[in-house]
């Protein structure tokens, strides 16, 4: 926030607010519109409930006037009161279920509302967001708004029991009830005053805790780098830095604890001895009986948890308002990148007198941050069937080509085209599932060998499932794990080595027949000494299909029918590997080829 | 953050394990221990206060209204707001007492568990997953706080409360004492089964919002993959799966709840209609007084409420005590690599020597080392190569004690590095790993976690060193950018660099490079490599190639194969011997030519 605001500029941005909050409001009514009903429900059985709370004191008080001191039918009144006891357990334990499990349904209904938005959102948002603060979108601001609903029918008891008791009491002795009743108010505002005071702190606290989890994930994580550099003292310091913060933070909510909660706790008995005080000399001066003094005692303990509710009930409304407003922003946020108003279709391959699978970027013009364009004046044609491979220097927007052609960001400027059809008119899914891709940094999901394979085709059969295994060399190590194609695999699996995971990436890329295949540094993680195995595999599997290989080696390279070289954000030279070598330095330059082909002749030589 | 409450079976704590928590919970509040004293003085006067005003309202109805005396009314209402009062400035004081206790030891957990983390040697990590270190550092610790901000505390005046009112109800009337804990069986055996039956719910509860949290954590972070191949749809329906089944293990846990608290409020209003019944009939009979029985009715409630907050408090206190019971299993764990009590510093200088090592991993069946030996001296490069999963990293990181063997020796200077200070190991043997990690923050701090007093222009240099100074000054925040999580900002490439520039800073008599299977361009690899063989210049290397040219600078090779060395000389020795390395050199060419 800028430290000096004009007016017309504080007035703005508290109207933003505002309507932000509305806006936090609106998500909640529409959320609860469904559960009307149940709503409705919890709240009549929260009103009955009080009313019998509120009646029992009363008839106690009869019991023991008629009963004990008029030796009235003592059994019959322990029975009603029983049977009171009976009617008041049933119910609150009602109430409780309902206004549980409706705040339950809602938090479900809502996190999947906000993860299924979050898996849609472009890519570009996901560049920026924080996986932990998503994280706790959904589950503490989450949390936040179902501890507000779980209220709302005790709210409605806690009024409707207020209201009862204080007319009780203003009808038995209106003084008396002045006199009781007049800390009662200072418990709600304090109560109120409590929670907005407590809430920035606890968020601050969970904010402390998060950042600690966070060094605590990474030095875990790359526990390698941490001792390899014997950099443990400089995690430590990170750490106790952490939780220096914590504790600081949590001694603040000490502090504000102490200045409310014993205060709330001590002002219902101050009420308690002005009773006993002014109705103590009542009921001598004859104004009142003492059945009703101690009937009066036991209305002031009715009355001190409804009212410290309704102050907490406010506050937490508050800080409903606010996870609310934070969801809102997440799901108003709209992707960049969405399903045209209007699609076209690929044509699809029936009377197959031409492949499909032919690629055309268009003085493409892409940086991440528009002044800053990694792309320009990008043009690259690619037949149906060719495979290219793409080199270039590291950094130079390889992998921002692959990219561009999954519409994971949009161009700038200029046009993708997939058999003619510019991407941005495809249905997403459709264009996706044309698209076989595997990412320089392969990521596998906690799950079986088999449904890692079949995450582009769920109901793949195991033939096809391991016909791609086959085909990306992947079957026979597959089938050495302890469960085979059964194996769980992932950050929490059997761990697998590097060029292991690329060939189940491979795999889980071809199995549902792309169009296009883009293989991204596919090969990196594998040992030259498996690489031909490999090479192989992506021979077979590139064939007839339109493939993009992003490579470094030269073997690698040699699967291409053509080379693409990048250079100075833009398509620097195409052609034969052979020829770009022997015409192109900045080409050799990049795969330092002198060097590498004088070495290669030298191990002849010596063989 | 999510309720913690719940026990395992497993986790159930025996009362002797109880027993030697809560002492060694002691011992670590030792510091605190004043504090801890003066907050239980104060629970007692609180609790007392807070008791006494049933009776002191009873003396002023009894002494005073009834008996028609003013003075005593009035000497009730002062009495009655001194304890008000009183009440009111020792629950202050205890506030801070308490949570100044808890937090502070809460702080000092924190900080010995993490140390502790650090000192153990890397097959303590190869045991415990990454997800499970940092529960214990997070939920565990955490769980423990609501236990110190009010479970402490309330678990203790419900305690005390119980028993004063007990004392209490007993100087009345024993007669009625006996007739308000009428219900107490009843109370007692429904408490027991509700928490037996709550720990089951909590516990499923408790699973399921694991798996819901960690379905959520993949489902952002693998959002490339999944948009990539369009399986939103799928993944949003197991998603949906499991977040229903969430909510039906939280149905089903207020399900529990809910006949337990209805008991609850029935059994409060059953005692006072017991109370009324036999209490009005004790009065009739003249057993006791009207005030008494009055004051009972009161009463009921000081002895309803500790019972019900003590058993809803069961499951925090025993949750806690399996958090501690955790935690304590990780200090209690001797670092299998540790300082020797008469440990000494190492050389700045000497022959690293291996001598007839042998190395299982914990649970593998075959040794990683056999019976491997082998000595660099000081200046010399040794390249370690072979195929995939022969024990060449392994055999780097025994040279750094990364691990200890379980046979053999490993000496630099003539010093075994199971006999050498710490800080001296990790200054003069660096081992770069094969996975550069990134950590979120900046270039820069990504690189001083190789030497955390590096000075900006010595990061530069180091930068500089590996020929990538232009290459980060294209971008606008230079050597500030933001890498993000693991570096998502940086292309796969600009990462090594990265990860490679922190060789760069280091300055060690040793320097070990376990070299990555590259992302990098050709290009820029020779020109690191020659950053690097800058950088080896002077020192002691040894690294694990992945790489002819690598291979080709090294003054000697050893060919791993097998867990043992296999062949050892130079590159035209090795060559000629035509067995391993010849292979190797072989498809390593391969790869770097255009016909395979
Ligand atoms: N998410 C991102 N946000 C901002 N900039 C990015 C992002 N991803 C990559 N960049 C930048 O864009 C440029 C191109 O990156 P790209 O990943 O396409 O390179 P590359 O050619 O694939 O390199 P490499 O061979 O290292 O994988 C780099 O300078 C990189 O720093
Ligand atoms: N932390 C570990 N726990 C158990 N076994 C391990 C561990 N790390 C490696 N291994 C096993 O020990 C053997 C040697 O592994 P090592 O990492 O030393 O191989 P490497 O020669 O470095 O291979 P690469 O070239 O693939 O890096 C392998 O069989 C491997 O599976
Ligand atoms: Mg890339
Ligand atoms: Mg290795």
């Amino acid at each position: 926030m800028p430290l000096s605001e004009t007016d017309s500029e504080v007035s703005a941005r508290i109207e933003f607010e505002q309507s932000q909050r509305s806006e936090g409001w609106k998500l909640l009514r529409g959320l609860l519109r469904d559960q009307r009903r149940n709503l409705v429900v919890g709240g009549i059985i929260g009103i009955t409930w009080a009313s019998f709370k509120v009646a029992i004191p009363q008839i106690t008080k009869f019991a023991i006037n008629d009963g004990i001191e008029k030796n009235g039918p003592l059994l019959r009144w322990a029975v009603i009161i029983a049977c009171l006891g009976v009617v008041t357990g049933v119910l609150s334990g009602l109430r409780r279920y309902v206004a549980f499990r409706e705040s339950r349904w809602a938090e479900t209904l809502l996190r999947e509302r906000l993860f299924g938005h979050v898996l849609g959102l472009n890519i570009g948002y996901h560049d920026k967001a924080q996986t932990g603060q998503l994280m706790s979108r959904a589950s503490s601001d989450l949390m936040q708004i179902q501890a507000f609903i779980v209220m709302i029918p005790i709210t409605l008891s806690n009024v409707i029991q207020i209201f009862a008791v204080a007319t009780i009491l203003f009808i038995t002795d209106p003084v008396l009830a002045i006199v009781a009743m007049l800390p009662l108010p200072f418990v709600n505002i304090s109560a109120r005053r409590f929670s907005n005071r407590i809430h920035p702190i606890s968020v601050a606290v969970q904010a402390e805790q998060a950042q600690l989890a966070n060094v605590v994930e990474e030095t875990v994580s790359g526990v390698r780098v941490v001792k390899g550099f014997g950099a443990e003292q400089v995690q430590f310091k990170k750490l106790e830095k952490e939780a220096n913060d914590i504790f600081g933070e949590a001694m603040k909510a000490a502090k504000i604890r102490s200045n409310f909660l014993p205060a709330i706790d001590v002002l219902p008995a101050l009420g308690a001895v002005g009773v006993l005080g002014v109705g103590g000399h009542r009921v001598l001066s004859g104004q009142l009986s003492i059945g009703d003094l101690v009937a009066f005692n036991v209305y002031l303990t009715l009355l001190v948890w409804p009212l410290r509710n309704i102050g907490m009930i406010v506050a937490l409304g508050q800080r409903a308002a606010a996870a609310l407003v934070r969801i809102h922003e997440v799901l108003s946020t709209i992707s960049d990148i969405k399903d045209p108003e209007v699609h076209q279709t690929f044509a699809t391959a029936t009377s197959s007198t031409t492949q499909l699978g032919a690629v055309k970027f268009d003085h493409v013009q892409f940086g991440y941050d528009p002044t800053q364009p990694v792309l320009t004046n990008f043009n690259l044609e690619i037949l149906a069937g060719e495979s290219i491979a793409i080199v270039g220097a590291t950094g130079s927007g390889k992998s921002t080509v692959a990219r561009l052609l999954l519409r994971f960001y949009d161009t700038n400027n200029g046009h993708v085209f997939i058999d003619g059809v510019d991407i941005r008119k495809i249905k997403l899914s459709e264009l996706r599932q044309q698209i076989g891709v595997v990412f320089e940094d392969t990521v596998l999901f906690n799950d079986t060998v088999t449904n890692n394979i079949s995450f582009a085709e769920p109901d793949a059969a195991q033939e096809d499932l391991e016909r791609a295994a086959k085909l990306a060399g992947a079957h026979d190590f597959i089938l050495q794990l302890p469960n085979g194609y059964d194996t769980i695999i992932g950050e929490r699996g059997f761990s697998l080595s590097g060029g292991q995971r690329q060939r189940i990436a491979i795999a889980r890329a071809i199995i549902s027949d792309p169009r296009v295949l883009i293989l991204d540094d596919a090969t990196s993680a594998v040992d030259p000494s498996k690489e031909g195995e490999i090479r192989d595999a992506m021979r077979t599997v590139m064939s007839g299909r339109t493939t993009i290989v992003i490579a470094h080696r030269p073997g690698t390279i040699a699967l291409a029918q053509r080379v693409v070289f990048i250079d100075d954000s833009t398509v620097a030279a195409i052609g034969k590997h052979e020829e770009l070598v022997s015409t192109n330095v900045r080409y050799r330059e990049v795969l330092a080829n002198m060097e590498q082909s004088k070495t290669a002749k030298n191990i002849q030589a010596v063989k | 953050m999510w309720h913690a409450g719940g026990v395992s079976d497993e986790d159930r704590l025996t009362r002797a394990q109880a027993r030697t928590i809560v002492g060694r919970v002691f011992k670590m509040a030792a510091p605190f221990r004043k504090t801890i004293y003066l907050a239980f003085g104060c629970v007692i006067v609180t609790t007392s206060t807070t008791l006494s005003a049933p009776v002191i309202v009873r003396h002023g109805i009894d002494a005073g209204i009834r008996a028609k005396n003013t003075d005593a009314l009035n000497t009730s209402v002062v009495i009655y707001l001194i304890v008000v009062s009183l009440t009111y400035i020792f629950g202050r004081l205890l506030f801070v007492f308490v949570n100044k206790t808890g937090e502070s030891f809460l702080r000092v957990l924190r900080l010995a568990v993490f140390k502790q983390m650090q000192r153990q040697s890397m097959a303590f990590y190869d045991r415990n997953k990454a997800g499970v270190l940092v529960a214990r550092m997070t939920a565990d610790i955490e769980s423990m706080s609501e236990l110190v901000q009010f479970g402490l505390l309330q678990f203790l005046s419900a305690a005390l409360m119980l028993i004063f009112a007990v004392l209490v109800l007993l100087v009345l009337s024993w007669q009625l004492t006996i007739v308000a804990f009428l219900v107490m069986p009843i109370l007692v055996l429904a408490s027991i089964k509700f928490q037996r039956d709550s720990n089951k719910a909590y516990l499923i509860v408790r699973e399921r919002v694991g798996a819901n949290l960690s379905a959520l954590q993949e489902g952002i972070t693998t959002v490339r993959v999944i948009q990539a191949y369009a399986q939103e749809d799928e993944v949003n329906r197991k998603f949906q799966i499991s977040n229903r089944s969430l909510f039906a293990a939280h149905e089903k846990s207020v399900r529990v709840s809910t006949w337990y608290f209805a008991l609850i409020e029935f059994s409060g209003v059953f005692a006072s209609a017991l109370m009324i019944g036999i209490g009005g009939w004790f009065v009739h009979r003249g057993t006791v007084t009207l005030g008494t029985v009055v004051a009972f009715v009161l009463l009921l409630s000081s002895l309803f409420d500790p019972v019900q907050q003590l058993s809803q408090l069961y499951n925090t206190v025993q949750s806690a005590g399996a958090a501690l019971n955790k935690l304590f299993s990780i200090l209690d764990a001797t670092p299998e690599v540790d300082e020797h009590h008469s440990a000494i510093d190492l050389p700045t200088t000497g022959e690293l020597k291996v001598s007839n090592l042998c190395f299982t991993y914990a649970g593998a069946d075959n040794p990683a080392l056999n019976r491997v030996s082998i000595s660099v001296g000081i200046g010399e490069k040794l390249a370690l190569v072979g195929p995939t999963g022969a024990g060449k990293s392994t055999l780097a990181k025994l040279m750094a004690r990364l691990y200890d063997p379980q046979t053999g020796t490993v000496e630099f200077g003539g010093v075994n590095l199971k006999m050498a200070t710490m800080y001296s190991l990790r200054n003069r043997i660096v081992v770069v790993p094969q996975e550069g990690f990134l950590f979120n923050g900046s270039i820069r701090d990504n690189l001083r976690i190789a030497r955390a007093d590096a000075t900006d222009t010595e990061i530069e240099s180091a930068i500089a060193a590996i020929g990538a100074t232009e290459h980060f000054a294209q971008f606008s925040d230079g050597l500030d950018t933001q890498v993000r999580e693991r570096g998502s900002r940086l292309s796969a490439g600009e990462r090594q660099l990265v990860a490679l520039a922190r060789a760069a800073l280091v300055d060690p008599a040793v320097l070990i490079l376990d070299e990555a299977t590259s992302n990098l361009d050709p290009g820029t690899e020779a020109e690191v490599e020659h950053a690097l063989e800058r950088l080896m210049t002077g020192r002691t290397v040894i690294v694990v190639a992945h790489r002819l040219s690598t291979v080709q600078r090294a003054d000697k090779i050893a060919v791993i194969a097998d867990a043992q060395i296999a062949e050892l000389g130079t590159h035209s020795e090795l060559l000629a011997l035509n067995g391993h390395y010849a292979q190797l050199a072989n498809a390593w060419a391969q790869s770097h030519s255009i016909t395979s």
